[in-house]
């Protein structure tokens, strides 16, 4: 009997130091993903350069396409400030098209919300950020496009 | 021709009207904090709401597109999105249509804070359920700052994650809601 755990013991023994293995890299791993953070906007490359107006208006002429396009991309809008509008203690940049009142609103990340404070209305201005879509407002009755995590583009 | 002349009149001087009533921003706030003592990870805010307020009717509606809302975490507003939580492709927005019930004890012409019950219907991941609450109004000058917080269960909305039953995320989250008024 003794003779036979001796000769399992290394067994059980590479089995335990398997599983241990196992669970620590498992635990390494959900740590690692649950306090991830989203990396600075200005920092990260974006799939697409657009011009304001021409981005509002692929969203209004056909809206789930451009969705599906867009969502959830890093995109980088080349356009004019036309209202600087406070949200919460910070602020948020919109562009809009005069003619359909449609428009583009950017909320900035927590380190970029001083640049953001000294636009001014009329200002030419590049901004990167995260795209979250566009839907089609029944209180303005009409489209509107939003971007979270916003950096000015240098 | 007088008629008409004086039916336009009063059509303008209506619209007019209605134009100095309602107000109407771009910038709210909506705040969701379903944290528990498991998992402080599941809270997000929206900072791109539109919202509006009709100082005559005590009309009061908002619109928050459920992907603007920004984590800290990626993981976390992934599971935010997906079909097991709020689905923002199948239902995009998130809406509260309502009415200020005590409208005569908010006097919008006179500056100071004043309490309001709003009721109406929340609409969130396609299911409406009637929701009352209290609200902070402060007038100041021609700026109405709005703000109210009260608690939805996730199930009433049909939002049924598995992370809910695990006890990761509260069952009746508290949700926030600020806007300034210009």
């Amino acid at each position: 009997m003794s003779e036979q755990k001796r000769k399992r013991s290394p067994w059980i023994k590479r089995i335990l130091i398997s599983g241990l293995v196992l669970l620590v890299a498992g635990a390494v791993v959900i740590y690692l993903i649950f306090t991830q953070k989203f990396s600075d906007t200005s920092a990260t490359k974006a799939e697409f350069t657009v011009s304001a107006m021409d981005f509002l208006n692929e969203f209004q002429k056909n809206d789930s396409l451009a969705n599906k396009k867009y969502t959830e991309k890093i995109i980088t809008v080349n356009g004019r400030v036309t209202e600087t509008e406070a949200a919460d203690t910070t602020i948020n940049i919109k562009m809009t098209d005069s003619t359909t009142a449609a428009y583009i609103i950017f909320a900035f990340q927590q380190q970029h919300l001083a640049e953001a404070k000294q636009l001014k209305v009329g200002d030419s201005v590049s901004i990167k950020g995260s795209c979250s879509g566009g839907v089609h407002s029944d209180i303005l009755e009409t489209e509107f496009v939003t971007f979270k995590r916003c950096a000015i583009n240098k | 021709m007088k008629k008409s002349i004086l039916f336009l009149a009063l059509a303008t001087a209506a619209s007019v009207s209605f134009a100095q009533t309602k107000k109407i921003t771009t910038s709210a706030t909506v705040s969701f904090d379903a944290t528990t003592k498991l998992d402080a990870l599941p809270k997000g805010d929206n900072k791109t709401v539109v919202a509006s307020i009709d100082t005559k009717t005590g009309g009061v509606a908002f619109e928050s597109t459920v992907k603007s809302f920004s984590f800290a975490n990626p993981k976390m507003q992934e599971h935010f999105n997906s079909a097991g939580w709020m689905d923002s492709d199948k239902f995009p927005t998130a809406t509260f249509k309502g009415k200020i019930t005590n409208l005569a004890d908010v006097k919008f012409s006179t500056d100071g804070t004043y309490s309001a019950t709003v009721t109406g219907d929340l609409t969130i991941h396609g299911v409406t359920k009637p929701v009352t609450t209290k609200a902070s109004i402060v007038v100041s000058g021609k700026t109405i700052t709005t703000t109210s917080d009260f608690a939805i269960a996730l199930a009433d909305y049909g939002v049924n994650g598995p992370a809910i039953g695990a006890g990761k995320v509260s069952t009746d989250p508290k949700i926030t809601v600020s806007a300034e008024f210009k």
